[in-house]
């Protein structure tokens, strides 16, 4: 019993209509005001429990079996075992303070910093692996048996190296976390290649330089031919404001532009990278994709103040699926159940330090 | 015994899918293949898992991944055997949905209420040493910024015995810190920023502040704000990020108010019977909100932000202070001209002091 997929015209498709989002977005909005944010992890199962029951994976339907109770325990359990020290650790560096012992306090916040640096990265590998253990696709679903924690460190050097001289660790740390899941029998493999990235890297770390080079250019250009903008008198005044208005404009235009250009191509490698098995993965969305999906995404939220936010999980996830492919070849036969153990907790860690991803 | 076609099923041991039969007999049913027999499976087994397309998926309990898939309409007898459908979950379903939104709103108001009552009632029961012990850990001796001078200590003591009965249980210090602000801290703790005393009049001015903050003292507000915001921090935990903090400030900004207005009470009774003017008190009070807007051309450059934040202000304040002078009653100064002096210059001449917070902010 074999699958072709090269056939289909996408192994992924969305069948889902905002009208009914709307049918559940709604009630869980009011419901999570009523009980002062405390039914908002009932409220992202039910989200996630109609994105996935309506998205096929060839034949079938996802199926989220996620539960309510389980993000709101990982929840409670990220601010007792999180949380609370966090508040002790911060009065006594108050008190240190108060005190006089200035360079004490310092150290107790950067030993702060450093764990809760570490436990973004496990929280990250936590989420994902969490995601993938409540994920069915025909009575089978994904996991991981690693908890996590040899990850959180790989997470801190990687970023660390990968902000000194190179932004690229950052992504490149965030890939390799799938090597360690899987779904079913069959293991994850990332091995996305780095450097078609550089490019878009350097653009987005050059804009701020660009609009700087040329503002200075400007200036000469003006010196040279032979005027202030005081001589120049009120045209020259006004080419200076206009032109201030373009460097600013610029500055908050292309910087978020360049972003989203290096997030899609990292987005587009990252998954082209995967792979399950006999299965490759490819992400369709390109920088124009990306760009009209946010600005689609902002208007939404301003043209009605503010409440169109709760239509985003949906936009995502749509955005999503409309743009992965899947290449290859399942045996179903071969398919079998994940033996990896099954947490009782969900993304408390990543709730609690509000890191979300998709 | 029923027979009924219309369903899927995946055993949660592969992904090969089946069409089944399913076959009652009794409390248990078996699932029928073209040459299989799966089960017998107990229907108290049974869990509802979520609603897919046009189909309910129903799962086996202790059997991962096992998923019976019914779709078009279910035999009555078989949908009576079947385990509800779970929509918003536990609680919402079984009360309803308007229901539970009612219920939730009036426990959150109630748990509101609890949080932002009860630090009155429960502030008077932790115990003196615990409040004390508090005060200790949050001050000691505040990185050797008090001042200190044997007339400047004279001056204070004297000032703080007029003020209050009981003046032992109090560790009233000025500190060498150039801010116009005061602060009480638990275990009676009562700090007096030089910057303050520098500024003021009169000692009937400083006066008047030291027996408001003696007032959160002995009106118990330190140890019921510390409790307030904790339990607000509980409370308000659910709810995510910027909304919460928001929250939290505005209830605990309400309460300050009115701990506020009580504080100022116990100022005017303790000014009345010291025989101090409330009149300094007022002026110092009018000086502030003078100053509010145009601190940058004042000459104390980071002096009034730091009372005007804590301390709201408001020409009513200044009206009680004023209203509160008896006319004919014979004031006195709250120190003499030379004790005022002492008091004043105590931190310039305390060359030992530390001054400022051990690093700028500024």
């Amino acid at each position: 019993m074999n699958d072709d997929l090269s056939q289909r015209h996408s192994a992924f498709r969305f069948h889902g209509s905002w009208l009914e989002f709307a049918r559940i977005a709604f009630p869980n909005l009011l419901l999570s005001i009523v009980t002062l944010g405390i039914y908002r992890f009932w409220a992202t199962t039910r989200e996630r429990e109609y994105l996935w029951s309506k998205t096929d994976f060839i034949d079938e339907r996802l199926e989220w079996t996620g539960k309510g109770m389980e993000l709101f325990v990982g929840f409670i359990m990220a601010f007792l075992l999180i949380g609370l020290p966090l508040i002790v650790i911060q009065l006594i560096s108050q008190g240190l303070i108060f005190r006089g012992e200035a360079i004490l306090a310092a150290a107790m916040t950067l030993m702060m910093f450093l764990l809760l640096f570490y436990l973004t990265g496990v929280a990250y590998f936590r989420a994902l692996r969490y995601r993938l253990s409540r994920t069915y696709w025909r009575g089978i679903r994904g996991g991981s048996d690693d908890p996590g924690f040899q990850y959180g460190l790989a997470y801190m050097w990687k970023s660390v190296v990968g902000w000194l001289p190179i932004f690229l660790g950052v992504p490149w740390s965030m890939i390799s976390l799938w090597n360690a899941m899987s779904f079913g029998p069959h293991r994850f493999s990332a091995s996305a290649k780095w450097k078609p990235l550089m490019k878009r890297y350097l653009l987005f770390y050059l804009v701020p330089f660009l609009v700087f080079i040329g503002a200075v250019v400007f200036g000469i250009s003006m010196a040279a031919s032979g005027g202030t903008p005081d001589t120049l008198g009120s045209t020259g005044m006004a080419a200076g404001a206009i032109f201030a208005i373009v460097a600013v404009l610029s500055f908050y235009l292309f910087l978020p532009l360049a972003a989203l250009a290096y997030y899609s191509k990292y987005f587009r490698l990252a998954v082209g990278g995967l792979r399950l098995h006999n299965l490759e993965f490819d992400f369709r969305a390109r920088a124009p994709d990306w760009i009209l999906f946010f600005l689609a995404n902002m208007a939404i939220v301003i043209c009605t103040l503010g409440i169109g936010y709760i239509f985003m999980p949906y936009r995502n996830w749509k955005f999503f699926v409309d743009h992965m492919e899947a290449y290859g070849e399942i045996n179903i036969d071969d398919l079998t159940q994940s033996e990896t153990v099954v947490a009782k907790h969900g993304e408390g860690l990543l709730d609690a330090f509000d890191v979300g991803a998709i | 015994m029923s027979a009924f076609f219309d369903a899927w099923h995946y055993d949660g041991k592969s992904a090969v899918r089946r069409k089944v039969e399913v076959q009652i007999i009794g409390a248990q049913f078996f699932l029928l293949e073209t040459e299989r027999r799966h089960g017998p499976f107990a229907f108290s087994d049974i869990e509802y898992v979520t609603h897919k397309d046009d189909a309910d998926v129903y799962g086996l309990k202790a059997a991962d991944g096992w998923r019976l898939m019914l779709s078009g309409p279910v035999p009555t007898d078989l949908n009576a055997m079947l385990p509800a459908r779970r929509n918003y979950g536990g609680w919402v379903d079984k009360l309803g949905f308007g229901k539970a939104a009612v219920a939730f709103t009036l426990a959150s108001a109630a748990a509101i209420a609890v949080v932002l009552l009860s630090p009155q009632w429960l502030a008077p029961l932790i115990p003196s040493s615990v409040d004390e012990k508090l005060g200790d850990a949050l001050v000691g001796d505040f990185g050797g910024r008090f001042c200190s001078t044997p007339a400047g200590d004279a001056a204070l003591k004297k000032l703080v015995a007029s003020l209050d009965a009981n003046p032992d249980d109090l560790q009233v210090e000025v500190a060498k810190i150039d801010m116009v602000n005061a602060v009480a801290l638990p275990g009676g703790n009562v700090i007096l920023f030089d910057g303050l005393v520098k500024q003021a009049r009169s000692p009937d001015e400083v006066a008047g502040v030291l027996a408001h903050e003696i007032g959160h003292v002995r009106e118990k507000h330190v140890m019921q704000a510390l409790l307030r915001q904790m339990g607000l921090a509980v409370v308000l935990g659910g709810i995510d990020g910027n909304s919460g903090a928001l929250v939290n400030n505005m209830l605990s900004m309400s309460y300050s108010r009115e701990s506020e207005a009580e504080a100022d009470a116990h100022s005017m009774k303790a000014l009345g019977g010291a025989n101090i003017s409330p009149i300094g008190t007022a002026s110092f009070f009018d000086r502030l909100s003078e100053m509010d807007g145009s601190a940058n051309s004042s000459t104390s450059d980071n002096g009034i932000a730091g009372y005007m934040s804590s301390h709201p202000l408001s020409r009513s304040r200044k009206d009680a202070f004023e209203k509160s002078i008896v006319k004919g009653k014979n004031y006195k100064p709250a120190l003499t001209p030379a004790e005022w002096t002492e008091l004043k210059t105590m931190c310039t001449q305390d060359r030992n002091a530390k001054s400022g917070f051990g690093f700028d902010f500024n």
